[in-house]
This record gives structure tokens, C-alpha cells and sequence, in this order.
């Protein structure tokens, strides 16, 4: 009996890129960060240069990522309808803080497992990612 | 891996050692506190790469005995500027060193740019410069 194997040929459906769960999340970031804004006007000086820098991010990693996300895919953008951020303006900073050091975690970990071609973008996201932890307080 | 990425970083380390002596005695009390931590920082980084190039077999780049600044350290200001810009740019070659390295040689290069990019943010806030973090740190513009 032959052994079961997946069909890796022709046919079989492409590997979704590795970079697309990091792009979902710096889309999730950004609008986590626009939502607090939203939520709390005085944080807009702190908070939206983050934001903006979470879109950058994105933008250039949707350059990369080999096949586009097809639309009605399992990660929606979460900026298309942020949930908005529920108790004070502290306890929104520091959900803020905690996506950080998690995108910084993820960040991290894809410049390390990254082909040389990609590596210098990761490695400028996930350091972004840090210099985020000592803005967002 | 070419040891001259590390080689370069290495130069690199040397400068930000030497700059951080005339931006330390310019500072407040508070901020040269930072300004010996990110010298030490740095210096941990050059002892490192220094054993890691004689490892590979390469002969570690010697600091040079002086260096140009790009101007005059006179003040507060000129410091806080000074050490902002020494961060950017010793986080550039870091960054520059990421492609070219792997595995412990590029969580070596990872860590550093991270730590470079979250000083330069930490020296923007003291001079009072907004926004105090950049999209793409280490990226040369």
C-alpha cells in the first residue's frame, strides 16, 4: 500500500507567503492605534506617527508578500472596523503596549527565519516595533 | 558569512565608543546616566565582535586613536543631537549586516539594531524631537 502524501506538484494550492500573518498584523496594529485616537483625541501626538508607521509597514510588506491576500480571506483587514477600545485612556495605552511587545516578538522571529533579501525590512520593522514600547506609556 | 560585515559593524562600535566621551560631558545628570549606559552598551557589542571575527579568523579592525566628529560638541543640544545620530548610524550598519548573516550572526545583528533604534528614540525625546521614533530605523534615506 502506498503511503498517503500530500500532492505537492502541479495542482496542489501555493504556500500562503510567511510574511502574511505579519502583514495582517501591522494592519491590526495601525487600526488598534487609529481606534485609540478615535477613542482618545489627547493621545494623537503619541500615538500617531505609530500608527502611521504600522501602515508603512504594510504597505511595503504587501510588495513582498508573493501572493496577495484574495479578499474575503481568513484575516479581514482589522482596520476596516477596529473595535473600539473600552475602559480609560491607561488601560488603552497598555492593550497598546502588550500588541507592541507581541508584534515585536513576531517581528523578531520572521527577521530570523528570513532569506537574505528580506531580512534588513523585518529587521527595521521589529526594531520599530521596539522604539513603539517607548513611545506608547 | 563575510567577516567584513561584522568588521564594519566592529568600526562602527568604535566610533559610537569614542563619540559617546565629548557627548557625556556635555549632558545633564539624568541623561549622562543613558549616555555611560549606551556607552557600555556599545562597548559589549565591540567585545563580542571582536571574539566573534578571531573566531571566523579574521583579525579584528583596531579602534582608531581619534575620531572626527561632525561638529563641535558645545552643548546640551549639540550632544543630545550627536548621540541621536551616532545611534542612526551605527543602527544602519547593523541592518546593513542582517542579509548577510544568519542564525546567531544575525540574532547578534537583530538585537543590536533594535537596541540602536530604541536609543536613538530615547535620545529624540530628551531633545525634545517629535515624532521620536522613525518608520524604518536603520534604513538610509
Amino acid at each position: 500500500m502506498r503511503p498517503l502524501r500530500r500532492r505537492t506538484g502541479e495542482g496542489a494550492a501555493p504556500a500562503p507567503d510567511p510574511l502574511a500573518p505579519l502583514l495582517a498584523e501591522a494592519l491590526s496594529l495601525a487600526g488598534q492605534h487609529e481606534a485609540a485616537i478615535t477613542a482618545f483625541p489627547v493621545l494623537a501626538d503619541r500615538l500617531a506617527p505609530v500608527a502611521a508607521a504600522h501602515r508603512e509597514h504594510a504597505t511595503a510588506l504587501t510588495k513582498l508578500v508573493r501572493t496577495p491576500e484574495p479578499s474575503g480571506s481568513a484575516s479581514p483587514d482589522p482596520s476596516a472596523s477596529p473595535s473600539p477600545p473600552g475602559g480609560d485612556a491607561k488601560g488603552t495605552l497598555a492593550a497598546l503596549r502588550g500588541a507592541e511587545q507581541k508584534g515585536l516578538k513576531s517581528a523578531t522571529q520572521a527577521c530570523q527565519a528570513a532569506p537574505a533579501e528580506r531580512a534588513a525590512l523585518l529587521g527595521s520593522i521589529a526594531a520599530a516595533r521596539a522604539t513603539h514600547l517607548e513611545v506608547v506609556r | 558569512m563575510s567577516p567584513e560585515v561584522l568588521a564594519a559593524a566592529l568600526d562602527a562600535e568604535h566610533a559610537a565608543i569614542f563619540a559617546y566621551g565629548p557627548i557625556g560631558v556635555r549632558l545633564d545628570t539624568a541623561s549622562a546616566g543613558d549616555a555611560r549606559q549606551a556607552e557600555a552598551g556599545h562597548r559589549a557589542r565591540r567585545d563580542a565582535l571582536v571574539l566573534r571575527l578571531t573566531e571566523l579568523g579574521a583579525t579584528p579592525p583596531p579602534a582608531a586613536p581619534s575620531y572626527t566628529l561632525p561638529y563641535p560638541v558645545t552643548d546640551r543640544a549639540a550632544a543630545l543631537k550627536l548621540a541621536t545620530e551616532v545611534e542612526e548610524r551605527t543602527a544602519a550598519v547593523w541592518r546593513a549586516a542582517l542579509p548577510e548573516t544568519t542564525e546567531a550572526d544575525r540574532a547578534t545583528a537583530l538585537a543590536a539594531l533594535t537596541d540602536c533604534a530604541v536609543r536613538a528614540t530615547r535620545w529624540r525625546r530628551r531633545a525634545g524631537v517629535s515624532p521620536a521614533t522613525v518608520p524604518f530605523p536603520g534604513r538610509v534615506a
